[in-house]
């Protein structure tokens, strides 16, 4: 939990996240593409536990379900899923130092990732193997400098 | 919910309130809900063209990088440059504009031979250019979005083409904004015949973007590499003869009742910026009238197809 919360700060990265989410990626490179909006419910989760929580993150992941053209609910479930594992876990998280903190990033992407996946599979989608957890190890990665840049800004502006 | 002296101390242990639990339960229900209604029944189109359309200045601003590159790009290139290109258009568009006159005589004519048939004329299709302004985030579904919605007249199922084939057609609108689904998509078949002999098949898209599937010919079918496939026109989804991918290569299996032909779109599907959206005048009834009097047996085999609509 961070002292102060800048609503702006929050507005913000959640527009730029789905923004980010849907802007053109370099072709061949698109399974690598971080997933930014399930980055920004972890982030929320984890430093505004009171004002931003299961409910916030599951209207979240149905407008990435309209971005995504996935039936209605998919990444909703999956982004709600995602902030409980936060909510349960955040006070231990606190303590953790980056690496930690990295890996719980990828563990917690990961299952959201792998939920959406068994979800997709079961409505007919054909599987990728393990190619769908490439998401989740490069949004662990971007924590390093997506979680430090956040803080300062809700220092700053908060 | 706590008050008085040991608040404090208590809300940092309880922070979300009463029970995250119940309300993750609360949520998973809600979202198996709305997966089955949206995934089995298809009840909520309305809901998602309703948030589709105030996702709006999301989908604005995700192009936006694009088109501030593009600007940029007008505002550097020198003015020798622009004067030669024009002067390459201007000399594209006269050969093109001769094999319109052309093509104009010989519509003219076909259309007159038809009506000697009596069969329906051919009308040409109008379309409308769009740009695309978005990709798919999800790296298994091949879908773009393009920039014209449900003002711009589109409604789903219309066909999308680019200027070297069939792309893809309408899965959904919003107001300003639709979704394409490509034909490479692994949910998405068009019904196609060989330019060369009118043998029909169904093209299938199967998650590559280079490679197409034709599927169910028989071993006996006569169909080589390099032919044509043009879209036939039955399941009355796409329109009549625009090409739509070339056979790269078959394989011939003794063993198996089918042969495996692999297909090249024609389109670039994954390059193309500028796409047109065709609208259909006459609809299918033409096509399918000048079906029933060339040959009875075989109508129903790729009219059974359902393009695209399988997800």
């Amino acid at each position: 939990m961070l002292s102060v919360i800048s609503y702006p700060v929050m507005l913000l990265s959640i527009v730029v996240s789905l923004v980010l989410s849907i802007s053109l990626f370099p072709h061949g490179w698109f399974e690598f593409r971080p997933e930014w909006v399930g980055l920004m419910v972890f982030y929320w989760t984890f430093r505004a536990p009171a004002q931003f929580g299961i409910l916030s993150a599951w209207v979240l992941g149905l407008l990435l379900d309209v971005i995504e053209a996935t039936p209605l609910g998919v990444n909703a479930l999956g982004m709600a899923v995602i902030a409980f594992l936060v909510l349960t876990v955040h006070q231990r998280l606190r303590m953790f130092p980056m690496v930690q903190q990295c890996l719980i990033v990828f563990l917690l992407l990961g299952i959201n990732q792998m939920l959406v996946h068994f979800i997709k599979q079961l409505l007919g989608a054909e599987s990728a193997g393990f190619d769908y957890l490439w998401p989740a190890a490069t949004s662990a990665v971007l924590w390093v400098i997506v979680c430090p840049l956040l803080d300062r800004l809700n220092l700053k502006l908060g | 919910m706590f008050s008085g002296q040991e608040g404090v101390t208590i809300k940092t242990i309880f922070v979300q309130g009463p029970v995250p639990g119940f309300r993750l339960l609360f949520v998973l229900v809600l979202s198996l809900v709305l997966i089955v209604a949206d995934a089995r029944f298809d009840r909520l189109e309305e809901v998602r063209s309703r948030i589709s359309t105030f996702l709006a200045p999301v989908f604005w601003l995700g192009n936006a990088p694009d088109r501030l590159g593009d600007w940029f790009a007008g505002l550097v290139t020198p003015r020798e440059d622009l004067v030669s290109e024009n002067e390459a258009l201007k000399a594209r568009l006269m050969i093109l504009e001769r094999r319109a006159l052309k093509y104009a005589a010989v519509a003219a004519e076909n259309n007159r031979l038809r009506e000697l048939m009596n069969a329906s004329g051919t009308l040409d299709d109008r379309v409308v250019v769009a740009e695309v302004v978005g990709v798919s985030p999800d790296p298994y579904s091949h879908e773009v979005i393009i920039n014209k919605g449900s003002r711009d007249g589109v409604s789903a199922g219309q066909a999308i083409l680019d200027a070297n084939g069939l792309m893809g057609q309408v899965l959904y609108t919003s107001a300003f904004t639709s979704r394409v689904l490509l034909i490479s998509d692994s949910s998405h078949a068009v019904p196609v015949e060989v330019l060369r002999n009118g043998l029909r098949a169904i093209l299938l898209g199967n998650g590559d973007i280079g490679q197409l599937e034709l599927v169910h010919v028989p071993d006996t079918g006569d169909i080589r590499e390099g032919d044509v496939l043009v879209s036939s026109g039955l399941g009355g989804r796409f329109p009549k003869g625009y090409p739509v991918a070339e056979v790269s290569s078959i394989t011939k299996d003794p063993g198996a009742p089918f042969i495996t032909i692999h297909a090249e779109p024609m389109a670039s599907l994954s390059r193309s910026k500028l796409v047109l959206v065709v609208f259909q005048e006459a609809g299918a009834a033409g096509a399918g009238e000048l079906y029933d009097q060339q040959d009875d047996g075989e109508g129903g085999s790729a009219g059974d197809a359902e393009p695209g609509e399988a997800r």
